[in-house]
């Protein structure tokens, strides 16, 4: 296998929101955080476009870097995980990320700020699989199912795909070949390094 | 003068085959929290990489709306 990845193909994503509420449900996130989040731009403009954001699971993840007390780590499949038991909520990670995917609740008066929260990629956390524990802390661990994350299951126009980075470029290359446009991969430059063109990944050239 | 060309040339080299090295992906910090249980540990795949690698393979392939119009049609 080679690394989880999210692709949302901003051609076909019709802002429903399907994605949000997917996972809010999924893994009982708490008011006030988002996990998954949809921006659009050129709101009800000619070129209108929306996409779903959440964390993107970065090669080189900026989180990890500038994380005091070393909460993160990546599992082998290429995940961003975070231990929220060592966790002291100071939000370095929020500044650090390109996509705004930590998340934090508010812990007391004053915002004060509570554990960081972000996307799993419907992993789970540092915790024996798909125990109450680590549906308390982390949400449901859905790959330890079998299962991809909900958001990606949930889209109706299939335009978020996760999965195996190799699968999902051959499944992008057929979109982009059919329909002839919309080569560019929102975020894998930023999340992977290299390009963001379909035509540069690897998958794409079998 | 041989020794000083011998050592320049070999002081370059170095300086071209840097260019070369690969920087490492992974950020060189330690992790500090608890040790996470593999993804197919658990009762569904008891530890079985193999085929909780072809699930999510097949789950993966079912997002190819093209491929499955495709098979629906045979």
């Amino acid at each position: 296998m080679a690394r989880m990845k999210f692709i949302c193909d901003a051609e076909r994503c019709i802002e429903c929101n399907g994605c949000v509420t997917a996972c809010k449900s999924e893994h009982e996130v708490p008011w006030g955080v988002n996990r998954r989040r949809l921006v659009t731009v050129n709101d009800g403009l000619p070129g209108e476009r929306s996409i779903s954001v959440a964390c993107m699971h970065c090669t080189d993840a900026p989180c990890m870097a500038v994380c005091p007390v070393d909460c993160f780590y990546k599992t082998e499949e290429g995940v961003v995980l975070h231990d929220k038991d060592l966790c002291i909520g100071c939000g370095y990670c929020f500044y650090a990320c390109p996509f705004g995917a930590p998340q934090f609740p508010q812990a007391g008066a004053f915002g004060l700020r509570g554990k960081m929260d972000k996307c799993t990629f419907c992993a789970g956390g540092p915790e024996e699989n798909n125990t109450a524990e680590e549906y308390r802390k982390y949400g449901r661990n859905r790959l330890a199912e079998g299962k991809l994350p909900a958001c990606a299951e949930m889209c109706s126009t299939k335009a978020l795909l996760a999965g195996d980075a190799d699968v999902l470029t051959r499944i992008y290359k057929t979109r982009v070949v059919t329909r002839g446009k919309g080569e560019e991969i929102w975020g894998w430059s930023m999340a992977y390094g290299g390009s963001g063109m379909l035509a540069d990944q690897p998958g794409a050239k079998a | 003068m041989r020794k000083l060309t011998a050592f320049a040339a070999a002081f370059a080299a170095a300086v071209v085959f840097t260019g070369c090295t690969e920087i490492a992906q992974e950020p060189g910090k330690s992790y500090a929290g608890k040790e996470d249980s593999k993804p197919y540990a658990g009762d569904e795949f008891k530890g079985d990489k193999g085929k909780w690698e072809a699930t999510l393979a097949q789950r993966s392939k079912g997002q190819d709306d093209y491929a499955r119009i495709v098979s629906e049609k045979k």
